[in-house]
C-alpha cells in the first residue's frame, strides 16, 4: 500500500481518518472503553497533563491483549513535557490534529510488522510478558530494552514496556522476568547498574540511615576524640571546649591546645546515641523501606544487577512465531494435553461427528483479569494454581474429555457425546467452583471468569471452531 | 680450684665478728629486710586477717547487697589475638555486674576487626579504635572517660583471671573506705616455658607477691600492676587518670596515695600473665621498669620527701623504702664488692662461695617458711625447689646489673623519654615540661 502523505485527513466526532487509517482521538473527559478502540488503527491522546497521558498510555500498554498493547499511540502535545519513560511507550507526538498525516507512515509500518507477529498464547504469566515485550519490540523495530532511572518505580529503574504491566509494589518481578528471558536466550544482557531492594517487599525506595548499633536509633551525635600529648588526657572535643572563646583547653592540665600534631591529635571519632546513651564508633547503617516501613539491616538487602537488554535473533523469532512457555512453565500439567494434541483430537472428533451425527461440544474458560491475578503471585504459585484448576475441571468432566491451555488465561475443554445444555450446566458449575477457588486464595481480588461453549460443527475446521469459542475473550482474533 | 675442706676450715676459723664484717651486706640488708622483717610482718598480717574475719564477711555482704557496676578497661595495641580468650575468662567470673571497655591504641593487625566483632556480638560493651597510637596512658584514659561503674578495673588483654578475681579485687574497697586502689596478684602462666620464665615465676611468686603482702600490710604498698588493678572511679576522676609512661603503673599508685587514699594488695585475687621468655626480652622489660623508678620516684614525685601541706609519713616511708632497697642498696652492693676486693682480696673466692651459700639458704628458708602465707600456689611445691640456687645469680647479678644500667641511663641521659614503648610525640612533650 502506498501512502499519500499529502491527502487531507477526514474528521469525525471522536476520530480522524487519514489514508485509510482511523485514529481515535482520546480526550481528557473520555470515559472510553478499551474494547471500543479495537475498531481503530491508532490512538491520539489529547491530554492536558502529563499525568493523565501517562495513565492513558499505561492502560493501553499494560493490557495483555495484543490488539490493544500493540496499537500505535500518539500524543497531541500541550505545554508540558512527558517523562522519558512515557515517551518510550508512545509512537510519537504531534502538535495538532492536522499533522496526523505525518504519523501515518509510522502507523503503516507498525501495522505491517504487527501482522508478522504471532498471537500471544503463552502459558504462564512470565511467558506472556516476555512474549508481549518481544512482540512490542519487534513491532516497533526496537532492538534495545534499556533500564531508566525512574523515581516512581518500585525498584528505582524502569523498563517501560515491561514495567508498565506492574504496580510499583510488584515491579521487582520485572527483574525476574528479564532473568527468565535471558535464560531462554531471547534477550542478551549487559551490565548497567546495581540496586538494592527491601528484603520484605522487594521495592527499592529505601531511606539509608546511620543508626546506633544497640537500639537502632538515628538520633546521635558525633564528636572527635582529642588526645592531649602532655598529660595524656583523652576525651571528646566537648571536654576541651569552653563557653567563652574558641580555645581548646585541657580539662586535666588546663593547658591550651594550640597545634594539632604538636600539642594534640584526634585519634578517633565517637558517636553517642541520644536514645539509649550507647557510645560507638561504627554506625550500623540501616535501610528503612519507604514502601513497607521495614527497617532492613544493609546486609539483608537484596542486591540486584540492573542490565540493559538487546533482543537476540532467537528473541526476534520468538516474537514472530510466538513465545508460548518458559522452561519454568509446566511442561505437562497432569490431566491436560498440549494444544497441538487438542487440535488434532478435535479434528478427529469433527470427523467422527460427521460420520455418526454425534453431539459433542467445545468449551473455553477464560480468566479475564488473569494479568492482575498472576502479577500478584510468582510462577511457582501460578503453576500450583493452574494445577488446582485443572484438577477441579478434571473432577467435573468425564475422563475421556480433553483439557488444554490455550494460554495462561484460557482453558479449552472438549465435552463429547453430551447435549449442549448439559454441557452448559457442567461448565457453569466448573466456573463457579474456579471462582470459589480463586476467591479463597485471593480474597482481595475480584475474579472475573467467563466461559463459552459451542456445539462442534463438522462443517467447520478445527482451528476455526477454536477461534469461535474464544473470540469473545479475544476480540481481535 | 675451689677446695671444700679448705672452705669449711676458713669458715670455722673466722669468728662471729669477722663473719659479720665480711657478710654485712647480706646480714644487714638482705636477711634482715627480706627474711626477718617479712616473716614478722606476715605473721602480723595473718593475725590481723583472723581478727578481721567478721569485717570481711560484712564487707562481702555489703558488696553483694550493693552489687556495684564495675568498669573493666583493657587498653592496648595489637592485643586482638588475646581478646576472645579474655572475654571468655571474664564471662566465667563469679561477679558479673561489669561493663567491658576495650581501647585499641592504633593497632596494625586484626585487632579492630576482632574487637568490633566481639562488640557486635555483645562480648564487649564498648570497643574504641584509635587509628593513631597515643600510648598506653592515653588509651587507658580514653577508656576511663567512658566508664560508668563505681570501680574501674584495669586489665591487660594477654592475661587471664581466676573465676573470683574481680570479686576479690573489689572486696577491699568495702573493708575500708580509705582504700582508693587495689592491686591484684599477678602470677606467671608460662613458668614451664624456659629457664627465664621459671626464674621470673619464682620472683613473682616469692618476692613480688610476698613483698606486696608485706608492704600492703605496712601501708607502704607502692605499685599496682598494670595487668590487674582496681581503682575507685571517684578517685580516678580526682587524679584525672593516668599520666604518660613508661612506668605509669607506679605513677598512678603514687598519685592515689598522694591525695590521701590507701592502696591495698589483694593476694587472693589472681591473674595469670605470660612473662618474657628470653633474657633479651626480659632485660628490655626490666630496663623500662627500673628507669621509671628514677623518673617517677626520684624526679616527678620528689615532693613526697618535702614537708609540704600534703606531707604523709606513710608516703615518705613508702618512697624511702623503695628508693633505699632499689637504688641505694644497689649502690651499696657495689660498695660491698669494692670493700671485699680491697680488704679481703685473698679470701675473695671463699667469700663468693659463702655468699652464694647464704643467699641460697635464705631462698630455701623463705620458700618454705612463707609457704603457709601464700593464698594460692603457682606451681607444685617441689617444682621450683631445684631452681632456687639459681635465684642468687638471677637476683644478685643479672637483675642488679640490669638495674644499674637502667639507673645510669635514666639518671644521666633521661633514656626513658626515648623508649619506643611510648610514642615519641608524647615523650617529647613530657621531656619538654619535665615530667
Amino acid at each position: 500500500m502506498s501512502k499519500d502523505l499529502t491527502s487531507k485527513p477526514l474528521f469525525g466526532e471522536n476520530f480522524v481518518e487519514h489514508d485509510g487509517y482511523r485514529y481515535y482521538i482520546m480526550k481528557d473527559h473520555d470515559m472510553v472503553n478499551l474494547s471500543e478502540l479495537i475498531a481503530y488503527d491508532a490512538i491520539i491522546i489529547e491530554g492536558t497533563s502529563a499525568k493523565l497521558i501517562e495513565e492513558r498510555v499505561s492502560n493501553i500498554r499494560k493490557n495483555l491483549n495484543q490488539a490493544f498493547f500493540l496499537i500505535p499511540v500518539f500524543v497531541l502535545k500541550g505545554n508540558f513535557s512527558l517523562p522519558i519513560y512515557v515517551e518510550e511507550l508512545i509512537d510519537g507526538s504531534i502538535f495538532s490534529i492536522d499533522q496526523v498525516n505525518l504519523v501515518t507512515p509510522i502507523v503503516h509500518k507498525i501495522h505491517l510488522r504487527n501482522n508478522e507477529v504471532t498471537i500471544n498464547t503463552a502459558l504462564s504469566y512470565e511467558a506472556q510478558l516476555i512474549s508481549k515485550t518481544l512482540t512490542y519490540m519487534y513491532s516497533r523495530e526496537l532492538n534495545q530494552l534499556n533500564a531508566q532511572l525512574h523515581p516512581n518505580s518500585g525498584i528505582g529503574f524502569t523498563f517501560p514496556i515491561l514495567s508498565v504491566n506492574f504496580e510499583p509494589k510488584e515491579e521487582f518481578r520485572v527483574l525476574e522476568i528479564l532473568e527468565i528471558a535471558e535464560k531462554e536466550g531471547v534477550l542478551i544482557s549487559e551490565f548497567h547498574d546495581r540496586t538494592h531492594l527491601c528484603s520484605q517487599c522487594h521495592t527499592g525506595f529505601l531511606a539509608y540511615r546511620e543508626c546506633c548499633p544497640k537500639c537502632g536509633s538515628a538520633n546521635s551525635e558525633s564528636q572527635d576524640i582529642i588526645h592531649h600529648f602532655v598529660c595524656g588526657f583523652v576525651g571528646p572535643i566537648s571536654d576541651f571546649q569552653n563557653e567563652i572563646d574558641d580555645q581548646l583547653n585541657c580539662p586535666k592540665c588546663t593547658r591550651t591546645l594550640r597545634h594539632i600534631g604538636v600539642d594534640y591529635d584526634k585519634p578517633s571519632v565517637l558517636h553517642e546515641c541520644f536514645n539509649c546513651g550507647h557510645k560507638f564508633q561504627d554506625f550500623n547503617v540501616r535501610a528503612k523501606c519507604v514502601t513497607c516501613t521495614f527497617d532492613n539491616d544493609v546486609q539483608q538487602l537484596i542486591g540486584r544487577e540492573i542490565s540493559n537488554y538487546t533482543m537476540s535473533k532467537k528473541g526476534e523469532m520468538a516474537a514472530i512465531n510466538g513465545f508460548t512457555s518458559t522452561s519454568k512453565d509446566i511442561e505437562d500439567i497432569i490431566g491436560t494435553v498440549k494444544l497441538d494434541t487438542y487440535r488434532t483430537m478435535l479434528k478427529y472428533e469433527i470427523e467422527r461427528i460427521r460420520q455418526t451425527d454425534g453431539k459433542s461440544n467445545i468449551c473455553a474458560i477464560h480468566i479475564a483479569n488473569s494479568g492482575q491475578l498472576y502479577s500478584k503471585i510468582g510462577s511457582d504459585m501460578q503453576k500450583s494454581l493452574l494445577k488446582d484448576m485443572v484438577e477441579l475441571v478434571r473432577r467435573n468432566i468425564r475422563s475421556s474429555d480433553m483439557i488444554t491451555f490455550y494460554d495462561s488465561s484460557t482453558i479449552l475443554l472438549s465435552m463429547n457425546d453430551i447435549p449442549l445444555k448439559v454441557g452448559q450446566n457442567i461448565i457453569s458449575e466448573i466456573c463457579a467452583l474456579i471462582e470459589k477457588l480463586l476467591k479463597t486464595n485471593f480474597n482481595d481480588l475480584e475474579v472475573d471468569i467467563n466461559y463459552n461453549i459451542k456445539r462442534i460443527n463438522f462443517k467447520l475446521s478445527n482451528e476455526l471452531q477454536i477461534q469461535q469459542v474464544i473470540k469473545d475473550f479475544y476480540p481481535d482474533v | 680450684m675451689f677446695d671444700l675442706d679448705e672452705f669449711i676450715a676458713y669458715i670455722q676459723a673466722v669468728g662471729a665478728a669477722k663473719l659479720f664484717r665480711i657478710f654485712w651486706f647480706f646480714v644487714v640488708f638482705e636477711f634482715f629486710r627480706y627474711v626477718f622483717i617479712d616473716f614478722v610482718v606476715l605473721i602480723s598480717w595473718r593475725v590481723k586477717q583472723y581478727y578481721d574475719k567478721d569485717k570481711l564477711n560484712d564487707a562481702r555482704a555489703q558488696m553483694e547487697f550493693e552489687n556495684p557496676l564495675v568498669s573493666i578497661i583493657v587498653p592496648g595495641k595489637n592485643e586482638g589475638k588475646h581478646l576472645f580468650k579474655l572475654v571468655k575468662s571474664l564471662r566465667e567470673q563469679t561477679y558479673q555486674n561489669f561493663e567491658l571497655i576495650v581501647v585499641d591504641d592504633g593497632s596494625d593487625d586484626d585487632t579492630p576487626t576482632i574487637g568490633k566483632t566481639l562488640e557486635k556480638n555483645g562480648f564487649i560493651d564498648l570497643f574504641i579504635r584509635n587509628s593513631v597510637r597515643g600510648g598506653k596512658a592515653s588509651a587507658a584514659n580514653l577508656a576511663l572517660r567512658f566508664t560508668k561503674g563505681k570501680f574501674v578495673v584495669h586489665l591487660d588483654a594477654d592475661c587471664s583471671y581466676d573465676r573470683d578475681a574481680i570479686e576479690k579485687i573489689i572486696l577491699p574497697f568495702y573493708m575500708d573506705e580509705k582504700v582508693g586502689a587495689v592491686g591484684g596478684n599477678v602470677m606467671v602462666r608460662n613458668y614451664r616455658e624456659s629457664l627465664v620464665t621459671t626464674l621470673q615465676a619464682i620472683e613473682y611468686y616469692d618476692t613480688i607477691s610476698i613483698g606486696r603482702i608485706v608492704s600492703s600490710h605496712l601501708g607502704i604498698y607502692r605499685i599496682i600492676s598494670g595487668a590487674f588493678g582496681a581503682f575507685r572511679k571517684d578517685v580516678m576522676d580526682k587524679i584525672e587518670g593516668w599520666d604518660i609512661g613508661p612506668g605509669l603503673d607506679g605513677d598512678i599508685t603514687v598519685k592515689v596515695r598522694k591525695i590521701g587514699y590507701d592502696i591495698k594488695f589483694a593476694p587472693d585475687s589472681v591473674c595469670l600473665t605470660s612473662v618474657p621468655n628470653t633474657f633479651k626480652k626480659l632485660s628490655r622489660q626490666r630496663l623500662r621498669w627500673d628507669k621509671s623508678i628514677i623518673r617517677f620516684r626520684v624526679r616527678k614525685h620528689s615532693d613526697v620527701f618535702k614537708p609540704t601541706q600534703n606531707f604523709s609519713l606513710l608516703n615518705f616511708f613508702s618512697f624511702l623504702e623503695n628508693i633505699t632497697y632499689n637504688i641505694i642498696l644497689n649502690i651499696k652492693w657495689y660498695v660491698y664488692v669494692i670493700d671485699m676486693l680491697f680488704n679481703f682480696v685473698s679470701q675473695i673466692k671463699f667469700i663468693f662461695v659463702a655468699n652464694i651459700f647464704l643467699y641460697t639458704a635464705s631462698n630455701y628458708l623463705k620458700y618454705i617458711f612463707f609457704y603457709p602465707f601464700r593464698p594460692r600456689q603457682n606451681a607444685p611445691f617441689a617444682y621450683f625447689l631445684p631452681y632456687l640456687p639459681l635465684m642468687v645469680f638471677y637476683f644478685g647479678y643479672y637483675l642488679r646489673i640490669v638495674r644499674t644500667i637502667a639507673y645510669i641511663k635514666e639518671y644521666f641521659f633521661k633514656a626513658s623519654y626515648k623508649d619506643p614503648w611510648n610514642p615519641i610525640k608524647t615523650s617529647n612533650k613530657a621531656k619538654e615540661i619535665g615530667i
